[in-house]
């Protein structure tokens, strides 16, 4: 187990690999899941999407990146500076520590933490902080809207998704991904936890804040909710901050449900990106087909249908485990 | 050696800024934000203890739920636009009088006791099978009755809000 002067003193070197390592995977990412998310649109919506800049459009968002950059940062004159300034980081630096908790395949960790699960939950519980001052500081009606609803929402859709976990937790008796992802090599989970895999996903999906689940950004109600007065950059680190918590989320129900690095022929790593990508596609192809939910429907959905199955099932879990 | 005072020295300056932090400032969330940043300082002091659990749950509960819930209550109760009111003399007087008091007691108490210097307890003292067993069964009647506190509280936290409600 980790001990932490250890880190800082002896493996410094080592964290450092990890940390840029993880920077350039989240850039480069984002720069895929943009592309790949305009043309999922774009097919869905019988259109061809980007197809002008490097094959298929590949280099398209890349040109939009090099345009953000280059744009001027605009702060508002009547924003709370400190708060208004400080909140795209608080979005973004949790999601920066949870990846580095992701096993790719067997042994293929930074870390290997036995409480990796408590402390994934934790660190995101941490990113809705950010969202709510990038709302208060911004001091506009539109951004405060946006992030009570963010607010909301989040506190609402963490208790099913912690709920639909703790099944995991009691069957595998360990709070380590890898251990967990282990455990599953001879089936994954969702066969035998098929309820709490799909509240799981509808729950990490409204984490997201993406549709069907995008009240806090609702365009046609809320401008661009709490990031409506972020430019350049600022509104850049958002977006990343958006796709890297779709990658975790994904990553996260590989590893608890779907077997994470186990599949026949192919290497670890790549099922294990397979299985990740393909739920990304599926979270896409939700935002494109499903119509965003009402305020009051979001939150009874949460509250009585998948808090209560998510207890049920967990009770269940547990009488069956016990006989 | 070194690079760990700085470390703890680090998490030291973060819980006492953001403790000055949630005292000093007008504006709530300020308010709010500075006490997160002290209990994230308090958790980086576990992790420097050795209890990475600890300081887990530290984050888990206090940052991302009762600071959450704090955000969450203040936007529902109070208009967050309107400049709060001037900071009243008398007030703080009687504040720095109260917690100077307080400062002194616990001075006196931490020079008065004697500390025990023990090894540092090794990962095994805190690992998570460690502390649910002692949960478990040496503080099962704590982790119980605690259990039934929070159940109270959901229940009157309920009838407080179902008490206005004509049935629909």
């Amino acid at each position: 187990m980790t001990d932490f002067p250890q880190i800082f003193g002896g493996h410094w070197p080592g964290v450092l690999a990890a940390t840029v390592a993880i920077m350039g995977f989240i850039t480069v990412n984002a720069l895929m899941l943009i592309w790949l998310e305009r043309k999922v649109s774009a097919r869905i919506q019988r259109r061809y999407g980007p197809t002008e800049v490097g094959p298929f459009g590949l280099l398209q968002t890349l040109m939009d990146v090099v345009k953000l950059i280059g744009k001027e940062l605009v702060t508002p004159d009547h924003v709370h500076r400190p708060l208004y300034l400080i909140a795209p980081v608080l979005v973004f630096a949790p999601l920066l520590a949870l990846l580095s908790l992701i096993p790719i395949d067997e042994g293929w960790i930074f870390h290997d933490y036995d409480i990796a699960l408590v402390l994934l939950l934790a660190f995101s519980s941490l990113n809705i902080i950010g969202i709510f001052a990038a709302g208060w500081g911004s001091n506009n009606k539109y951004a405060l809207l946006g992030a009570v609803r963010a607010v909301a929402q989040n506190i609402s859709y963490e208790i099913p998704l912690l709920l639909a976990v703790i099944p995991i937790v009691i069957m595998t008796r360990s709070l380590s991904l890898h251990e967990i992802a282990s455990a599953q090599a001879a089936y994954p989970f969702i066969l035998v936890q098929p309820l709490a895999a799909i509240i799981y996903f509808i729950a990490g999906t409204a984490e997201t804040n993406r549709a069907p689940f995008d009240i806090p950004e609702a365009e046609s109600e809320l401008v661009a909710g709490f990031h409506t007065e972020y430019s350049g950059m600022r509104f850049g680190v958002f977006f990343l901050a958006e796709f890297t918590h779709m990658v975790i989320i994904c990553s996260v129900a590989t590893i608890l449900f779907l077997g994470g690095w186990h599949g026949p022929l192919l290497p670890g790593w790549l099922w294990f990106f397979l299985k990740v990508y393909g739920l990304i596609l599926v979270m896409m192809w939700f935002r494109w087909t499903f119509p965003r939910l009402r305020f009051d429907q979001l939150m009874s959905f949460a509250w009585m249908i998948l808090v209560p199955l998510a207890l049920v099932n967990l009770l269940v879990t547990t009488v069956v485990l016990k006989l | 050696m070194t690079v760990e005072l700085i470390v703890v020295s680090l998490f030291v300056v973060l819980a006492v800024a953001g403790g000055v932090m949630a005292a000093r400032s007008r504006q709530i969330l300020y308010n709010i934000i500075g006490l997160g940043i002290s209990l994230f300082g308090i958790a980086g002091l576990f992790l420097q203890l050795g209890s990475p659990f600890v300081a887990a749950m530290q984050l888990l509960i206090y940052i991302g739920g009762i600071v959450v819930a704090i955000v969450f209550a203040m936007m529902l109760s109070m208009p967050m636009a309107i400049d709060p009111p001037a900071r009243s003399l008398p007030k703080t007087i009687f504040a720095a009088i109260g917690s100077g008091l307080f400062l002194a007691g616990l001075v006196g108490l931490l020079n008065n006791t004697t500390f025990e210097t023990r090894p540092t307890a090794g990962d095994e003292a805190w690992a998570v099978s460690r502390i649910g067993n002692a949960l478990l069964e040496h503080y099962n009647l704590v982790f119980e009755a605690l259990s039934v506190v929070l159940l109270l509280a959901i229940i009157g936290a309920i009838l407080i809000a179902r008490r206005d409600r004509t049935p629909a």
